[in-house]
């Protein structure tokens, strides 16, 4: 190995500079030739290019490619072993003993590591932004597909909830609690340098070298007016100079619905008894069907429990890396296997990724990397509202519902006489389930090559072109026998939709970076110039009216439903300039500045470019003096940081008045062409800026034992990018406009320590994370916009929930007089509402409207903790998260507590008010008076839906051996079995999953104005996995 | 090396030198910057201002007209409660304060009407700077024109005052108006159906189905009706009818749309057009108006559909027994009318139901028929015509075409003598000649009748609710018929966005 090398990894430059300064004054003594092999601890690989020194001495070496290392020394002498990533090791040379194996351990907090920030690395002790990395290697156990997956409870400041349990899907990432109101939470995805367009899950985790995350605007600004949700940079596997390794990873096992913490539904006996009284209080006559409610013992028909399964998973992944002289290559290819635990679910994924880079010449690098994925699945229409969601149908399907008919086939569907007071007809949810086809395919190809020419030794140009391809090909189709629709006969109308979508986007950077080091002034100074072009081709058919239930294609359609069949492309290009300068006096005093000029399609032609600065200051105090002398603080460094950042996801044309060419009419049986204006023009329109301020402090404790990071930070988001509603006399229902501003703040704490050495060893990496936010100001003439069930308000944080408060029942007829009632709807026992503005009556809406804020969807505080053991060849690790304080809108509630007994109830329902001597637990309110009492409760958005989701949840336990290495051909193994979501622990009751948060359709968590609500969606999952790592 | 470090930079500025790159326009849309250029636009942009129409009249306008007037009413199901939008209408208990209702149905009429508005604006605001074919251009600004009179005809007679949009919007400050008051509104209304009855084509020249002047002629004077200027109604009614466009057809039942035949024929007006099928362009209005929850082997005779499915809910627009009663023995028009059925999951006792059978005609599939809806037919102009001529004493002359309409339902000469009894007359006429085509609520009130007669529809219906389609033991909510108004409040959800109300 060329120690010239060392240039290249300013990691190893630093610990050279180190290693030379501590040996610069030592002299030679009578000495023999000690040799060894250096190994890491874990896996036993053998490490090359450990710095190899004697203490006191100038003498050392590096290891070799096989971690063999040779020195003079004499005995009584200390060998010093120290690198990258790895604690650094003292060993006396004993006297008689010329040969030793050293074992190295992995010190992940270790501040002489590297990050890879925006555009470059650096130096972990240098960075001045707010950063947090996660390797690789700690996510492989967790069987899990997902990269967002596997990080929940890992990071600080980064809420990352499961928002539904379908195979592939559902993860909501929000950075340091950021939102706007239309322009997302996402933050930008950044693999191998490339900002992608497409959906993160299609990327397989097990491709993963490491993860960053950037939080504060000084380590985003360079990604401008997309790093307003902050950034995540993922830097996938390369062969590493002078190892060859062949690795085998592999987990199966199968997922499971726990019973705990279920929906508790009536079942058949409850029900009838909730019927029966229904009708005798209402001094109706009770149906034949419910006079006797013990008849239904045992009968009970579970309509949920019959669309879940045992669900198999699986993966695989195979890993070589091999390195020439001239060539590094690493390969990973895996197949990832999962059916859901909803029957007819599935989930496959097919990936490989090739890196490789080539050395032309010393001046000279060439990198290729190729990633081409293939993703399958069908997913029923699991999630969604009643009519919409099969599961949401199932539950409150009434339980003396049969499944099965009499000869053992399922029933298509049910419905019981009118007097009975069944008004819905109920299609059989299992068969829907089995039959409705919904599946998605995904091709993605992820491709960079890049170059890099390095004409001095302090000046390094690269190009890198990057393509991102993307064909999504989607089909839902419904035969005449199955519908997830409520209330539709058997058969129905057989109908399909396909969408395809292509997407093509390529990015080209050119960089150029120069270094310069003198006296104690180090600068490194990066320019760059960029451009990025997205197109996607949409295509969508929908077609009905089917001859033949098994042929759902377009041609074996009767018609083709011309509404919803459509073409679409969307385009957006973005030109850059960037530019950032480090500086640090003797890797003390540091300090970063960076600037960059986006330039984006999508904004007004009057506004179309946006520079996004930022600057950041760190200083390293346990270097200086006073502090470096103590025992106790090993590191300290302060660090601050503010600058801009950006946010452009408002799609494409809006800055464009559309004209709508199909607003067809028909005149005698004839369609005609119509064409109308259907949106306003806004030439300024621009991006979302936000102001970050961050403050941080990075603490080491008794030899880094103790690691400890806090960060503070105060944004503004301004100039949000909003669809402001206007008057529709105008003819249009909103104008893309630039409003309002948001204020952020928060506080991160991390902290990782080692608890035990030793053959026991112990560490936790533990953090909290308080966000808050207020809305300063929306739109003039408007202060506040609303969501589903919630309002974003000036003054208040954003996206509360918003409706009537629930004071209790009127609990007689004194309490119904004196108290102020819905006028013509409130009796006894009917819900009673706080009179907001105490004009004696309740409305909702309008001028007199009563409504208030009655709950918060986002956490007061948000937790993790990793938890890792090791005692001789065992490891264990678990991983928890939790957060506090968010509550959820029980959505549900609507239907499954419905006190027309239209639906199956939740069980608290029976212990409703139905006297004023049996008032129940206060929760339901009377069933007497039919909807026109019960429709408020049920209707009007109200504190009744609004319950506490604190939770804390065990993500994962893993227990694992270390087989160690057999055969002539292993080298080292390890098995281990997994529990992935092994346990929750919450008060909530509407359903499992407290991290729920969905729309109506199922289609997504509900945007940013409405967060947190509950639609009973599909089940997260319990995993239970056994798997393997064998390397060759 | 150099060569290498020539070619890095040299693409740089490649990249660099194009400014193009960043103005991306739409490839699937129009914007207005390339629209509003030719003659076929302009058609299109007129068809588009019809198109609100379909909606209008599928959706709205029959909760806001005929179920608030005493000839249809809202039929609860009170196992089924979550549309009680429908029924404040029904039974006059919608939500109001300080002028403004939450109710989503008043908000949806207003929202529509103003579509219409803003497309033809954005019309007739363009079209003469584009020189194109005059009888052409003529034709189009006349049916833009007699489009916004119709809309803002509707909105006055909803709202009494409303927002005057004359120009297009543009820009976000213009999109808030004050009110104005309802002789401003009544003013560009009958400028506007002037100007349409100048421009348009009568209906042997003007392509089927689309505005005339004959249509405009039955607007203004539907105004003039409603403004009680007799006279200027009267001139332009006997134009109509000397224009020998418009005839009578023998049988009523035979009067009104299938669903493809049998559209725009000789005795009507207008009418708003649908086209059953895929093309999104059908009616289901039909299903709106049955009583329920329906089984589909209920609802099949009916429909006539292959694919019945079964409607939940409750009865929107299900005839009173009051609009039954008031055929005269022998009235043809009855039984073309309303028909009944009986639906088993009703918690009624009596589990016959009347429904609205003059558009029931049957169709293919579920949810999907293409009947047209009058808007105004030649029995209409007669009886204004009528109402006209015994309002400015002509009661003999008015008799003529009050008895044309009575003897084509089998029905013999009137014996009304006097204004007073010929007054009566033609207005029990209109009531059964013209049931369920959204006329009888604004017969109410441009005759300022709609007090009384709603209050005693109220007294009678209270006093007996099985009667009206209540279960044994339910009745109308205690706040029913305690907000009897002539003009609707103005939408709560507009409201909270336009500094003006």
């Amino acid at each position: 190995m060329n120690p010239n090398d060392y240039r290249v990894w300013p990691g190893r430059m630093f610990f050279f500079a180190l290693a030379f300064i501590v040996s610069a004054h030592s002299a030679w003594a009578q000495t023999a030739n000690i040799t060894g092999v250096v190994r890491s601890e874990g896996d036993m690989e053998t490490i090359p290019g450990v710095s190899v020194l004697v203490k006191g001495t100038t003498r050392g070496t590096v290891t070799d490619l096989d971690g063999a290392f040779q020195v003079e020394a004499a005995p009584g002498e200390v060998l010093s072993f120290s690198y990258i990533g790895y604690t650094a090791k003292d060993l006396t040379v004993q006297s008689g003993q010329t040969s030793y194996e050293v074992v190295l351990e992995s010190s992940m907090g270790d501040l002489t590591e590297v990050v890879v920030i925006g555009y470059g690395t650096q130096l972990k002790r240098e960075v001045t932004g707010a950063v947090q990395s996660v390797d690789g290697s700690e996510l492989m156990d967790l069987p899990v597909p997902q990269i967002t997956q596997k990080l929940q409870g890992r990071l600080a400041g980064v809420q990352i909830n499961q928002t539904t349990g379908q195979p592939g899907r559902g993860m909501s990432v929000r950075i340091r609690g950021q939102f706007s109101i239309s322009g997302g939470s996402d933050p930008l995805y950044v693999v191998d340098g490339f900002p992608i367009t497409g959906d993160i899950s299609t990327i397989n985790p097990d491709e993963i070298e490491d993860i960053t995350v950037l939080k504060d605007a000084a380590s985003t600004s360079l990604y401008g007016s997309r790093a307003a949700n902050g950034v995540v940079l993922i830097t996938t596997k390369r062969g590493k100079e002078g190892r060859t390794s062949v690795s085998l990873n592999m987990y199966t096992g199968f997922q499971q619905v726990p019973h705990y913490n279920r929906l508790e539904m009536m079942d058949a006996v409850e029900f009838a008894q909730f019927k029966k009284e229904y009708f005798e209080d209402a001094g109706m006559a009770v149906p034949e069907m419910f006079r006797n409610p013990s008849m239904y013992e045992g009968q009970t028909q579970d309509w949920y429990d019959a669309l879940l399964q045992t669900a198999p998973i699986s993966n695989y992944t195979l890993s070589v890396t091999s390195s020439t002289e001239r060539m590094n290559t690493s390969v990973v290819a895996t197949f990832f296997d999962q059916d859901g635990v909803v029957i007819n679910s599935d989930y496959k994924r097919y990936s490989l990724r090739l890196n490789t880079d080539y050395k032309i010449s010393d001046q000279i690098n060439l990198g290729f990397n190729l990633a081409p994925s293939y993703i399958a699945d069908n997913i029923p229409r699991s999630d969604g509202t009643r009519g919409q969601g099969i599961l949401f149908n199932a539950i409150h399907t009434w339980p003396n519902m049969p499944i099965y008919d009499d000869n053992g086939e399922l029933t298509y569907y049910n419905r019981f006489p009118g007097e009975t007071g069944n008004i819905f007809a109920y299609p059989n949810w299992v068969r829907s389930a089995q039959e409705i086809i919904n599946e998605t395919k995904i091709t993605n190809l992820l491709s960079n090559v890049f170059l890099e020419y390095r004409p001095h030794k302090n000046l390094m140009i690269k190009t890198t072109f990057n393509a991102e391809l993307n064909a999504r090909n989607f089909l839902t189709f419904n035969p005449s026998t199955a519908t997830s629709g409520m209330n539709q006969a058997i058969p129905t109308v057989a109908a399909s939709l396909r969408e395809n979508a292509t997407d093509f986007g390529w990015l080209n950077e050119n960089l150029i970076t120069y270094t310069k080091s003198f006296e104690d002034h180090n600068f490194e100074l990066l320019g760059g110039y960029t451009n990025q072009y997205f197109r996607r081709d949409l295509t969508r058919v929908s077609a009905n009216t089917y001859a033949d239930d098994r042929l759902p294609t377009i041609q074996g359609a009767i018609n083709i439903n011309r509404g919803a069949t459509i073409n679409d492309v969307q385009e957006w290009s973005l030109t850059s300039l960037l530019s950032r300068l480090n500086y640090n006096y003797k890797g003390k005093y540091l300090f970063t500045a960076a600037v960059r000029g986006d330039g984006s399609s999508r904004f007004g032609l009057e506004n179309q470019w946006g520079i996004f600065p930022s600057v950041s200051a760190g200083w390293v105090m346990s270097d200086e003096n006073f502090l470096n002398t103590s025992e106790k603080v090993s590191f300290m460094k302060i660090r601050g940081s503010y600058g801009v950042t950006g946010n452009n996801n408002i799609g494409n044309y809006t800055q464009y008045a559309l004209v709508n060419n199909t607003v067809n009419h028909v005149f005698n049986n004839t369609v005609v062409p119509g064409a109308a204006v259907n949106s306003l023009a806004n030439p300024f329109l621009g991006w979302e800026t936000t102001n970050q301020f961050d403050v941080g402090l990075d603490l080491g404790l008794f030899d880094d034992r103790i690691q400890f990071v806090y960060d503070y930070f105060n944004k503004n988001t301004t100039n949000l990018l909003y669809n402001v509603q206007i008057p529709q006399e105008s003819g249009f229902g909103s104008f893309n406009d630039n409003i309002g501003e948001i204020r952020f703040w928060g506080h991160e704490f991390a902290i990782n320590t080692r608890n035990t050495d030793g053959k026991f060893k112990w560490t936790t990496n533990a953090n909290i994370s308080f966000n808050r936010n207020r809305v300063e100001a929306l739109a003039e003439g408007i202060d506040r916009v609303y969501g589903s069930f919630h309002i974003t308000q000036v003054g208040q944080p954003f996206g509360m929930f918003y409706g009537l408060v629930k004071e209790g029942n009127y609990m007689n007829e004194e309490d119904l007089a004196n108290s102020p009632q819905v006028p013509g709807r409130s009796t006894v026992g009917s819900i009673k509402f706080k009179d907001v503005n105490g004009d004696g009556i309740i409305t909702i809406g309008g001028d007199n409207d009563d409504r208030a804020i009655i709950g918060n969807p986002f956490p007061k505080f948000t937790y993790g903790i990793v938890n890792n053991f090791q005692y001789g060849k065992f490891d264990m690790s678990i991983t928890g998260s939790g957060s506090y304080g968010n509550e959820v809108y029980m959505r549900h509630l609507f239907s499954t507590a419905n006190l027309d007994g239209v639906f199956n109830m939740v069980r608290r329902a029976a212990d409703r008010f139905r006297s004023p001597e049996n008032p129940g637990e206060g929760i339901f309110g009377t069933t007497v008076g039919g909807g026109n009492v019960t429709g408020v409760e049920r209707d009007w958005a109200n504190s009744n839906f609004v319950w506490d989701a604190s939770f804390f949840s065990i993500k994962n336990l893993t227990i694992g051996y270390n087989l160690g290495a057999f055969t002539k051909f292993v080298q080292s193994s390890r098995v281990y079995a997994s529990i992935q979501n092994l346990y929750v622990f919450t008060n909530y009751w509407g359903g499992q999953n407290p991290e729920v948060s969905m729309q109506n359709n199922g289609q997504g968590d509900g945007g940013n104005l409405s967060q947190g609500v509950d639609l009973f969606g599909f089940p997260v999952p319990r995993t239970f996995t056994f798997g393997a790592n064998i390397n060759f | 090396m150099k060569k290498i470090t020539i070619t890095l930079i040299s693409l740089i500025f490649v990249f660099s030198s194009c400014d193009d790159f960043l103005i991306i326009t739409p490839e699937t849309s129009l914007s207005s910057a390339t629209f509003f250029q030719t003659e076929s636009d302009f058609q299109q942009a007129v068809n588009a201002a019809y198109a609100p129409m379909r909606n209008i009249v599928n959706d709205r306008m029959w909760l806001l007209t005929e179920m608030r007037s005493d000839n249809t009413i809202y039929a609860r199901n009170i196992l089924f409660g979550a549309t009680e939008q429908q029924e404040d209408l029904s039974d006059h208990a919608l939500p109001e304060a300080d002028g403004i209702t939450t109710n989503v149905h008043v908000l949806n009429q207003y929202r529509l009407d103003y579509l219409i508005i803003a497309r033809v604006n954005q019309i007739l605001t363009t079209i003469d700077d584009v020189e194109f074919d005059q009888a052409s251009k003529n034709n189009i600004k006349g049916q833009a024109h007699f489009l916004r009179a119709y809309a803002y005809y509707e909105l006055v007679r909803y709202f009494r005052n409303a927002p005057l949009h004359l120009t297009p919007v543009t820009t976000r400050e213009q999109a808030a108006l004050p009110l104005s008051s309802e002789a401003e509104l009544y003013a560009q209304v009958i400028s506007d159906a002037q100007q349409a009855v100048q421009l348009l084509p009568n209906r042997s020249a003007q392509g089927i189905g689309r505005a005339t002047s004959g249509a405009a002629r039955m607007l203004l004077a539907d105004v003039y009706m409603t403004q009680k200027r007799w006279a200027e109604a009267e001139t332009l009614l006997k134009d109509i009818v000397n224009s020998g466009q418009y005839q009578l057809i023998p049988e009523y039942a035979d009067v009104f749309s299938e669903t493809s035949a049998n559209k725009n024929n000789i005795e009507s007006v207008f009418e708003v057009q649908y086209l059953e099928g895929p093309e999104g362009m059908h009616s289901t209005f039909l299903y709106n108006f049955m009583p329920r929850p329906i089984s589909p082997a209920e609802l099949r005779p009916i429909t006539g559909t292959s694919n019945t499915q079964p409607l939940d809910g409750q009865g929107n627009n299900i005839p009173t027994p009051d609009i039954i009663e008031a055929y005269e023995q022998g009235d043809e028009r009855l039984e073309a009318s309303i028909a009944y059925v009986e639906i088993a999951g009703s918690l009624r006792e009596n589990k016959e139901y009347p429904y609205i059978k003059k558009f029931a005609k049957h169709h293919s599939l579920h949810g999907n028929h293409g009947m047209n809806w009058p808007i105004y037919r030649y029995a209409e102009v007669l009886l204004f015509l009528a109402e006209a001529l015994n309002e400015q004493g002509n009661s003999g002359e008015a008799a003529t075409y009050l008895n044309m309409v009575r003897n084509r339902a089998g029905l013999a000469n009137s014996t009304a003598s006097s204004q007073d009894e010929m007054r009566e007359a033609i207005f029990r006429e209109r009531r059964v000649e013209l049931a369920f085509e959204n006329k009888r609520w604004f017969d109410l009130t441009r005759t300022d009748r709609y007090m009384q007669v709603i209050s005693d529809f109220a007294e009678r219906a209270k006093s007996d609710p099985m009667r009206y389609y209540y279960p044994a033991g339910a009745t109308f909510r205690n706040h029913a018929f305690t907000n009897i108004t002539k003009h609707y409040a103005l939408p709560a959800a507009e409201a909270e966005i336009t500094p003006h109300f």
